[in-house]
């Protein structure tokens, strides 16, 4: 009895000590990743954790987006046996953080179980890539598929590959338990990445840095000891923090963000000090239903494009976080992007400077009355075949607040030209719905970012019928509006399936060509990428002054780099010098440089 | 006390409770799926808004996914599924959550939803009640009209707004309390006094927020009813005895306290269904906003879940209630007999 009773108060004294905390000086706290519960730190499920794609496991080269450059990560070159063949070799320092090697097994066997399991890292790399094999026990073999060639999904699949621990995996296989295993026992995982869970509750989720991490020596370690995400339930609880230091590494929708140092003075960032803040994400579309009567005009649709306020919806709805997209469809505002614009084109077709469409309703009637809609006896239009322009819905889910304000601004402005338009804010699920089943009449929604294969992916993923479904049915890939065009389906397989840069540029004028005549949907503004920071812990953030990584969002896939660059307050270090491409002393591969190699390689 | 007829009252209370319970699920069934939408819509969002998603990846995922989650098979198979899953105690695998079990996402947020929620109701019933109780002893003095004017105030203010006010005056004016969480940023729960403390500051806005917010309507219930029976045959038949006002009030006090009773149970019931606005307003863990999120994303094993374990715990207070009911009160009872 006695020594129970020692024994207790023993207990309870160290337990007074013993409360476990992170210390904030060696944590970024991030917000705007994690909305709810974790899933799983297991990438073949739909969605697995925050993180784990961004830090736990690193592919073999990273994209770098401002630099359009790659990265080799776990790998360290590549070679070019023929223009469809591509070897990759693996670092030999590379080792899974349980000790074992990161051999091409690995890779081979990431893929095929993606494959099999229809789900995982590099899911459908099988349309593009005929097989991969493991030449030795540090190369890794990509044979490109040549019915259909698609050079850039070859690439960003082959070198954007991700390894998985085949010694952890295979015994899950065999117990068939791969899709039900959460993988969250820190002393468990295998990861390739500089990172893995600390800890985890409903509350928070922690990762902790490796220290002995194989890549130390070439890269560094990344600046924090621990990332930490705090699951808060809504926007104003997560702002809230922000503005009290309790956040640095934020990646949140927050309204007039500006105020936050022009007016409350907090050591608070974004990309830009001026408007438009943030860097472009993507582009968001009014998309108009191909199939509906009157809108399955181009006409009507050209007219629906000239009376878009593009202007007066950014600055009021958006906060003037974005600028008007460009018709073309390509994102105008990366330097490498610029190329694939044919601005003579634009100019003629739109007759402003940039080729951008004008606000403008006296152009929009005049091709509506030269169409031969007459407005009625209630102000609508009807065709000459007896088509009225209406009753038509603009919609965007209940909630998103930003967007629900443009659609009243469309409408209202469609309203005014002879367009009877009113605005809808359904469910999300329900909208959703009528988005992937083309059962919509007009509705504003994401198309794809910035990326490798850019404008490719864009043309691809609004204009490609053959990502399309029949009314009624549902389909997530693309053409959402089902346009249906079999001369952009050539144009954008000839486009992928060259090495030549002029054939390709050619293509994309042409296709710019077909999308000012027949303006399938209208791109309408840049969406933005949510980046916000802090300086009270945590100082070096990317942003326009210092502008070494691009996709800075703690969310974004391609973040990892930004952690290996910023610096803790006490103690400033410099940004890595193999961030930077091959000519200026760093790692990065020009993609240029990849494509010639390609080239050279086939001859 | 194990009585014949109190035996024979309980089991008829066990078999319609039964019953109940049945027709219960099978709303809880119905219900989410007769909202318009996919219940993979949210995930399939996601995956095409992930910038390098590819068109054969989304593909593929909307493949897998129909299958895995069995939206492909018939309604009443899926119904079946569920009944007898649910009769074994598996509650499923969430769809938004996708691969966790909906039991291994609901359990560890309960305990933090008890231990706001009872001890908050439990203690606003006792304070409503005695502040009710008082102002009907005390009628038309300024106790009264103290105790049912901001009694009648604090339960019509928003607890949006309520809450938000605490926020700012405490937590960002005055800075004395945390603004947010169940714990400071960066601590991991453990058993030892300095997350106790810790956790305890969190505790104190959102618990008497709570306390507040739901006291005053448990105050106007009691005065109205104490009110009442002190106006009752017996009560005026008491004082005509010439019996103390204090007697007579404890008879009412007591007679009052029956119905409220039943409230205060349906009210526990109801605790583990969480208490969504201050889950997020505070930002506090618990099974509200779990509700929440599933009902949003139309997760139906989650929502199904969280139900069968909301029905089953009002039922288990019901069944206390009927049970504490027959042993207190010999009425209700011997009604039942004849």
């Amino acid at each position: 009895m006695k020594r129970l009773f020692v024994f207790l108060v023993l207990a309870l004294t160290i337990s007074l000590f013993a409360q476990v905390s992170v210390p904030r000086e060696e944590t970024v706290y991030i917000a705007g990743c994690l909305w709810g519960p974790a899933t799983t730190w297991n990438l073949y499920a739909p969605q697995s954790t925050w993180g784990t794609d961004q830090f736990l496991y690193i592919p073999a080269f990273q994209y770098d987006l401002g630099r359009d450059a790659w990265i080799p990560l776990i790998a360290e070159t590549y070679e070019f046996l023929d223009d469809k063949t591509l070897r990759i070799y693996i670092r030999p320092e590379a080792k899974w953080s349980d000790g074992e090697p990161i051999t091409a097994e690995d890779f081979v066997y990431a893929l095929e179980l993606s494959k099999k399991l229809g789900i995982g890292p590099g899911v459908g790399w099988d349309s593009y890539i005929e097989n991969v094999r493991a030449i030795a026990s540090k190369v890794v073999e990509f044979k490109a598929r040549t019915e259909p060639l698609n050079y850039f999904q070859f690439l960003s699949y082959s070198l954007g590959a991700q390894p998985m621990p085949k010694h952890v995996y295979s015994k899950l296989e065999a117990a068939g338990t791969i899709k039900d295993w959460i993988n969250d026992k820190p002393e468990e995982q295998v990861v390739s990445g500089p990172y893995k869970l600390y800890h985890h509750d409903p509350n928070i989720v922690i990762y902790q840095r490796i220290d002995n991490w194989w890549g130390k020596d070439i890269f560094g370690l990344p600046r924090p000891k621990y990332i930490a995400h705090v699951i808060y339930k809504d926007n104003p609880s997560a702002s809230l923090a922000v503005e009290r230091g309790d956040v640095d590494w934020v990646g949140l929708f927050i309204p007039s963000v500006w105020e936050m140092w022009e007016k409350k003075k907090l050591p608070i960032g974004t990309w830009y000090k001026e408007k438009p803040y943030f860097l472009p994400d993507g582009v968001g579309f009014v998309y108009l239903n191909n199939t509906k009567p009157g809108l399955s005009d181009p006409a009507v649709r050209k007219a629906i494009a000239y009376a878009i306020p593009y202007e007066e919806m950014l600055v009021k709805a958006y906060f003037g976080y974005g600028s008007q997209a460009h018709p073309s469809m390509v994102i105008d505002l990366f330097e490498p992007n610029k190329q694939y614009i044919n601005y003579e084109l634009a100019k003629k077709a739109w007759g402003t400077s940039d080729g951008r469409i004008p606000f403008d309703l006296e152009k929009a009637k005049k091709i509506l009355d030269e169409a031969g809609y007459k407005p009625g006896k209630d102000g609508i239009r009807v065709g000459p075949d007896g088509t009225k322009l209406g009753p038509y819905t603009i919609s965007v889910p209940y909630g998103w607040t930003d967007w629900m304000m443009m659609c009243e601004m469309i409408a209202k402005n469609l309203k005014s030209i002879g367009i009877d338009v009113v605005t809808e804010f359904p469910d999300f699920s329900v909208w959703a719905d009528r988005m992937t089943k083309g059962t919509f009449d007009l509705i504003i929604s994401w198309s794809v970012g910035p990326s490798f294969d850019h404008p490719f992916n864009i043309y691809r993923f609004v204009l490609d019928k053959r990502l399309s479904a029949p009314v009624g049915e549902v389909t997530w890939a693309g053409d959402w509006e089902r346009y249906d065009n079999d001369e952009v389906v050539e144009l954008l397989d000839k486009a992928v399936s060259t090495l030549d840069p002029e054939v390709r540029k050619n293509a994309y004028f042409r296709i710019q060509e077909i999308v000012y005549r027949d303006m399938p949907s209208v791109p309408a503004f840049y969406t933005a990428h949510w980046y916000e920071y802090s300086t009270k812990y945590w100082i070096n953030w990317p942003n326009e002054e210092n502008p070494f990584w691009f996709r800075p969002a703690p969310w974004h896939a391609d973040t990892l780099p930004t952690l290996f660059s910023i610096s803790s307050k006490n103690n400033p270090q410099s940004v890595p010098t193999w961030i930077e491409t091959t000519d200026k002393g760093g790692l990065g591969i020009p993609t240029a440089k990849v494509f010639t190699d390609l080239q050279s390689a086939g001859k | 006390m194990a009585s014949k007829p109190m035996f024979r009252f309980l089991l008829r209370r066990f078999i319609f409770l039964l019953v109940t319970y049945i027709v219960a699920t099978t709303v809880v069934f119905i219900l989410p799926r007769a909202i318009p939408g996919n219940p993979l819509a949210q995930m399939l969002s996601s995956l095409s808004q992930v910038a390098q998603a590819n068109p054969e990846a989304i593909r593929a995922a909307e493949r897998t996914l129909m299958k895995e989650f069995g939206v492909d098979k018939p309604v009443l198979v899926q119904y079946g599924e569920f009944l007898l899953k649910a009769l074994r105690g598996d509650l499923g695998t969430s769809i938004s959550y996708y691969p966790r079990k909906v039991i291994d996402l609901i359990v560890p947020v309960i305990p933090w939803t008890l231990i706001l929620l009872l001890p908050a109701t439990l203690v606003a019933w006792i304070l409503g009640n005695t502040l009710g109780a008082l102002a009907a002893y005390r009628r038309n003095t300024w106790i009264d009209k103290g105790v049912l004017t901001s009694s009648l105030v604090v339960s019509q203010i928003p607890y949006y707004w309520l809450g938000m006010i605490f926020i700012f005056l405490f937590g960002v004016r005055l800075g004395w309390l945390p603004v947010q969480g169940a714990y400071s940023q960066g601590t991991i729960p453990s058993l030892s006094w300095g997350f106790f403390v810790d956790a305890l500051k969190h505790y104190v806005m959102p618990f008497a927020s709570i306390v507040i917010s739901t006291m005053g309507g448990w105050a106007i219930g009691m005065r109205v009813m104490v009110v009442y029976e002190l106006g009752s045959d017996y009560a005026l038949f008491s004082e005509y005895l010439g019996m103390r006002d204090k007697r007579i009030f404890k008879y009412a006090f007591r007679n009052s306290l029956l119905p409220q009773i039943t409230g205060l149970a349906l009210n526990l019931g109801t605790v583990l269904g969480g208490a969504l606005i201050t889950e997020i307003v505070f930002n506090y863990p618990g099974t509200g906003f779990l509700l929440f999120k599933a009902l949003t994303t139309l997760d139906y094993p989650m929502i199904q879940g969280i139900f069968v374990i909301l029905i089953a715990s009002v039922y288990l207070a019901n069944f206390i209630v009927d049970f504490l009911y027959a042993w207190i009160d010999p009425r209700i009872r011997l009604g039942q007999e004849e």
